[in-house]
């Protein structure tokens, strides 16, 4: 298995390469010069060519991608040029408050999703099963900014049950203005994966290994809860795990609704400033999460399947 | 027997996790109210870039730095059109005879706020020697303020000094240009190299706003983080994208609520005349990027302030009237307006080869297709006047009854026009490429600009740039024509007029590239000069041979549209200072009661 895991680790390399190299390309030979917005609306051709200097614009475009590609070794972004700040202290900043905010929404959405999965797919057929999958069509069908404008408008501004918008950086008084964004989330996020994980486990229910379970004569708890479930755990870790790095990216719209200032907002600020040092920052963070998570999914498949072997 | 194990944990931990939404649910609903005193809470539509005041360049910025920060002057609160007063400045300053010096005196016993940067942590008393410092940082060649051109070329020895350090690898402080110097602790002298009556203005603006030289030396680019000024407020937290805040800095030098009001302001504005500033013991500034939140909050009277969302603003404003609706004005939220001291305009680029082959008419023809009042009407929720020339309202050298017969919405006209042009029905001219930025808005302006233009037989094709793009094309002159603005920096024309100045073409502020001999000669001769009827004869004609050439159309002046709750005090629109906040106060008991209700 160690084996397994350096050669995978190894092929972060080119995927490394080719995500920089990709958006390198984009931002150096697409769009506008960056030094001009930072030199403001008096801009002269003096403080131009200083800013150019100093953002390392002047330098030929291959030395500029050789500079990224130390950046990214180091781990050392430098700072952000709208800001001003070390874009490492942004992204972790950035990075806690958005995982904070999703990583509990995300548990529960999946704990509920799971159970209303399997509930649903035993009934398959009932009433129950027909009802509730077709409140998750209906539920999913719905844009996600209807849910996160009416539960903004009538649960914390009508009923007051909630604060509208805000956000605190400690740990404990953050979750106060979390609660409305997780109870949206997991509007958001009930009705698709309910329906996902149902769809597993009918397939499951539906195998040889069932009916020759059922043939043998043991209960329906065993059969659903000991070879099952087990069996449906390899689609339902992929679709967890490859969740994860959407976790530390963040919610761009729960985070432009309420306030947090968490990575998604800072994404699309970095867009918008074409603030290129961060974006390359959030872009190999991206990258390494995926690359990360994905490891860890295939090392979970031969935890969880003995067929399974990671050579 | 372990799946079934697994699924009881599996509950169990579902049950947990629900115990702790519940939990959180609760705890949301108990911290919904807002009830703390002596807290005034402001919205923010952008963060601010940066707390360095040398380095601001944005009006959010301004505002965050311009609690914590002060320079020599700041503008009258309740004057307008505005006026001066000393701020740091212990009185305004005398001038030589030939206007090229300067002499201020400094306040005494102003303290720099307290920080763990000072020796002790205790703050020192602000030096005439700091003005020197702060003034040389502009022009640092390392720090690359935005702000050097209120300096370039104007002060004596200043740009020789900038030279002279460009390729040192540390600006050398020790030795300082002769256009800023200390006199003794307390006396400034800023010696010029041409008469600048701007001068005054610019010592308001934040650029010049006095930081401390140890704490900038010591933090070097975390300077811009840790803020230590002499204003009314220390920088308390500041949560990246959402929110600032300032707590009252204890040892304040002490400024006063203004003893006079212009006739037609309302009495109550004086009820704090004479009043030692600041009034709030805390400012917040929230951070919002959607509008909703922001209106929700103000509605909840979570925000002592706030503007109007343009989907909100047929809900808000009586559109017969443009007056506040009855069920607002019952709750006691007054509206207030504004005009901005800004302008709108479509640039032509006037080196590009069609548009100067094209001539004046071809300009006048497309002026005369637009149809701005009706632009207002439906983009602007009709906040905004037609502009009719550069300089908006508010500044002297406005002049209301000044007339554009290009200002106008006349279809007949304006193919007769392109007709004597030489491009009759739109004949002969080629495709015009029209640059706006990447937002929402802009693109619904271009696709009804575009769908005027098509009426007098011209096509226009729409290029959606990010705001880098639209620079560089503009800068790069291979822009054709483009939808941009600009805000007054200071209340004098000259800053508006500028923009068409011939050595200001690109990369300066004159993006048209607009060169006319005798508007150049007529700037220079009023550009260093006080208002007076000389100066607004020779602003008249720089306006005609705007409007004879056309370099660009005007668009509209802004006028903005604020609300305030019933219980803050003291708020007077079109402020041109960055510190409003140090002069509004909030009414607890009023709040108390009207929070509840």
């Amino acid at each position: 298995m160690f084996a397994y895991i350096i050669r995978r680790a190894l092929y972060a390399i080119p995927i490394m390469l080719g995500t920089t190299f990709l958006l390198f390309l984009l931002y150096n030979f697409v769009g506008g010069d960056p030094a001009l917005v930072k030199a403001g609306k008096h801009a002269t051709a003096e403080t131009i060519a200083t800013i150019r200097m100093e953002m390392g614009l002047d330098q030929p475009w291959y030395w500029q991608y050789w500079d990224l590609l130390k950046q990214v070794v180091q781990f050392d972004f430098g700072r952000s040029w709208a800001t001003n700040l070390k874009i490492t202290d942004m992204v972790a900043e950035g990075a806690g408050t958005s995982f904070s905010l999703t990583f509990p929404a995300f548990v529960l959405s999946t704990s509920f999703s799971l159970l209303l999965g399997i509930f649903v797919a035993v009934k398959r057929g009932t009433w129950i099963d027909k009802g509730m999958v077709t409140i998750a069509v209906g539920a999913q069908s719905i844009s996600v900014l209807v849910y996160i404008l009416a539960g903004q408008y009538f649960l914390a501004y009508k009923f007051g049950w909630f604060p509208i918008s805000g956000y605190e950086p400690g740990l404990l008084e953050r979750w106060s203005y979390f609660a409305l964004p997780w109870l949206i989330w997991l509007f958001l996020a009930v009705a698709p994966e309910m329906r996902f994980y149902r769809t597993i486990f009918l397939d499951e229910l539906y195998q040889d290994y069932v009916r020759t379970a059922k043939s043998k004569g043991l209960d329906s708890k065993t059969i659903l809860f000991k070879h099952v479930l087990r069996n449906a755990l390899i689609p339902i870790l992929t679709n967890l795990v490859i969740s994860l790095p959407f976790l530390i990216l963040g919610s761009l719209l729960l985070e432009s609704f309420f306030g947090i200032p968490g990575l998604g907002g800072l994404i699309v600020k970095a867009i918008g400033n074409e603030d290129r040092p961060v974006i390359y920052a959030l872009t190999v963070v991206g990258t390494i999460a995926y690359v990360i998570f994905n490891l860890i999914s295939d090392i979970l498949y031969a935890v969880v399947d003995p067929r399974v072997q990671l050579k | 027997m372990f799946m079934n194990h697994h699924f009881k944990q599996t509950v169990l931990f579902f049950n947990k996790t629900l115990l702790c939404f519940t939990v959180a649910i609760f705890l949301g609903a108990c911290t919904g109210g807002k009830s703390e005193k002596g807290v005034l809470r402001l919205p923010m539509g952008v963060d601010a870039k940066t707390l360095d005041p040398q380095l601001v360049d944005d009006l959010y910025s301004f505002e965050s730095t311009s609690l914590i920060y002060e320079g020599l002057l700041e503008y009258e609160y309740l004057k307008r059109p505005h006026e001066l007063k000393p701020l740091l400045a212990a009185e305004m300053p005398t001038v030589s005879d030939d206007g090229l010096k300067y002499t201020f005196k400094i306040k005494k016993g102003v303290m720099f706020q307290d920080s763990p940067h000072f020796p002790g942590g205790k703050g020192r008393e602000l030096k005439a020697q700091d003005f020197v410092y702060t003034f040389h940082r502009v022009a640092d060649p390392k720090l690359n303020s935005g702000g050097f051109w209120i300096f370039d070329g104007k002060i004596k020895g200043l740009n020789a000094w900038r030279d002279a350090n460009k390729d040192k690898a540390v600006v050398d402080y020790s030795k300082t240009s002769e256009g800023f110097k200390a006199l003794d602790d307390y006396t400034l002298e800023i010696n010029l190299t041409t008469k600048y009556p701007q001068l005054l203005y610019v010592l308001a603006m934040s650029y010049t706003q006095i930081v401390p030289h140890e704490i900038v030396e010591k933090l070097g680019q975390d300077f811009a983080n840790n803020p230590v000024g002499t204003g009314p407020y220390v920088l308390d937290s500041w949560s990246r994208e959402a929110k600032i805040t300032y707590n009252k800095n204890p040892n304040y030098h002490g400024t006063y609520f203004p003893t006079e009001a212009e006739i037609g302001d309302d009495p109550s504005l004086l009820a704090d005349k004479g009043k030692k500033l600041p009034f709030m013991d805390r400012i917040e500034l929230h951070i919002f990027i959607e509008s909703q939140p922001m209106w929700l909050n103000f509605m909840a009277g979570n925000l002592d302030r706030a503007s109007i969302p343009k989907d909100n603003f047929a809900s808000v404003i009586d559109p017969e009237t443009n007056k506040l609706k009855k069920e607002f004005v019952d709750n006691g939220v007054t509206l207030d307006v504004s005009a901005s001291p800004d302008v709108t305009y479509y640039a032509f680029n006037m080196v590009d080869p069609f548009i100067k082959k094209a001539g004046p008419k071809f300009r006048q023809a497309i002026s005369l297709a637009i149809d701005e009042e009706e632009r207002i009407k439906i983009f602007s929720n009709g906040r905004g006047i037609p502009a009719h020339t550069p300089v908006p309202p508010s500044i002297p050298g406005y002049d209301k009854d000044y007339v554009n017969p290009y200002q106008a919405y006349d279809v007949e006209k304006a193919k007769k026009l392109l007709a004597e042009a030489g491009f009759p029905g739109g004949k002969g001219a080629p495709r015009l490429e029209y640059e706006i930025g990447k937002s929402t808005d802009a693109r619904q302006m271009a696709e009804d600009l575009k769908r005027k233009l098509a009426a007098i037989g011209l096509d226009v094709k729409i290029n959606v740039n990010q705001f880098s793009e639209l620079l560089t094309k503009i800068n790069d002159r291979k822009a054709m024509m483009w939808g941009i603005a600009w805000g007054a920096d200071y209340p004098d024309a000259e800053n508006f007029l500028q923009l068409l100045y011939g050595p200001n073409a690109t990369p300066g502020p004159n993006g048209a590239n607009f060169q006319n001999a005798e508007y150049d000669k007529l700037f220079e001769a009023m550009r260093f000069t006080y208002d007076s009827p000389e100066r607004r004869e020779t602003i008249r004609k720089m306006k005609d041979i705007f409007v004879k050439e056309m370099p660009w159309i005007p668009g509209i002046h802004r006028i903005g549209f604020g609300l305030s709750h019933k219980w803050l005090k003291n708020y007077k629109p079109g402020y041109m200072g960055g510190n409003v906040a140090k002069f509004l106060r909030v009414d607890e008991e009023v709040r108390a009661k009207g929070v509840k209700k």
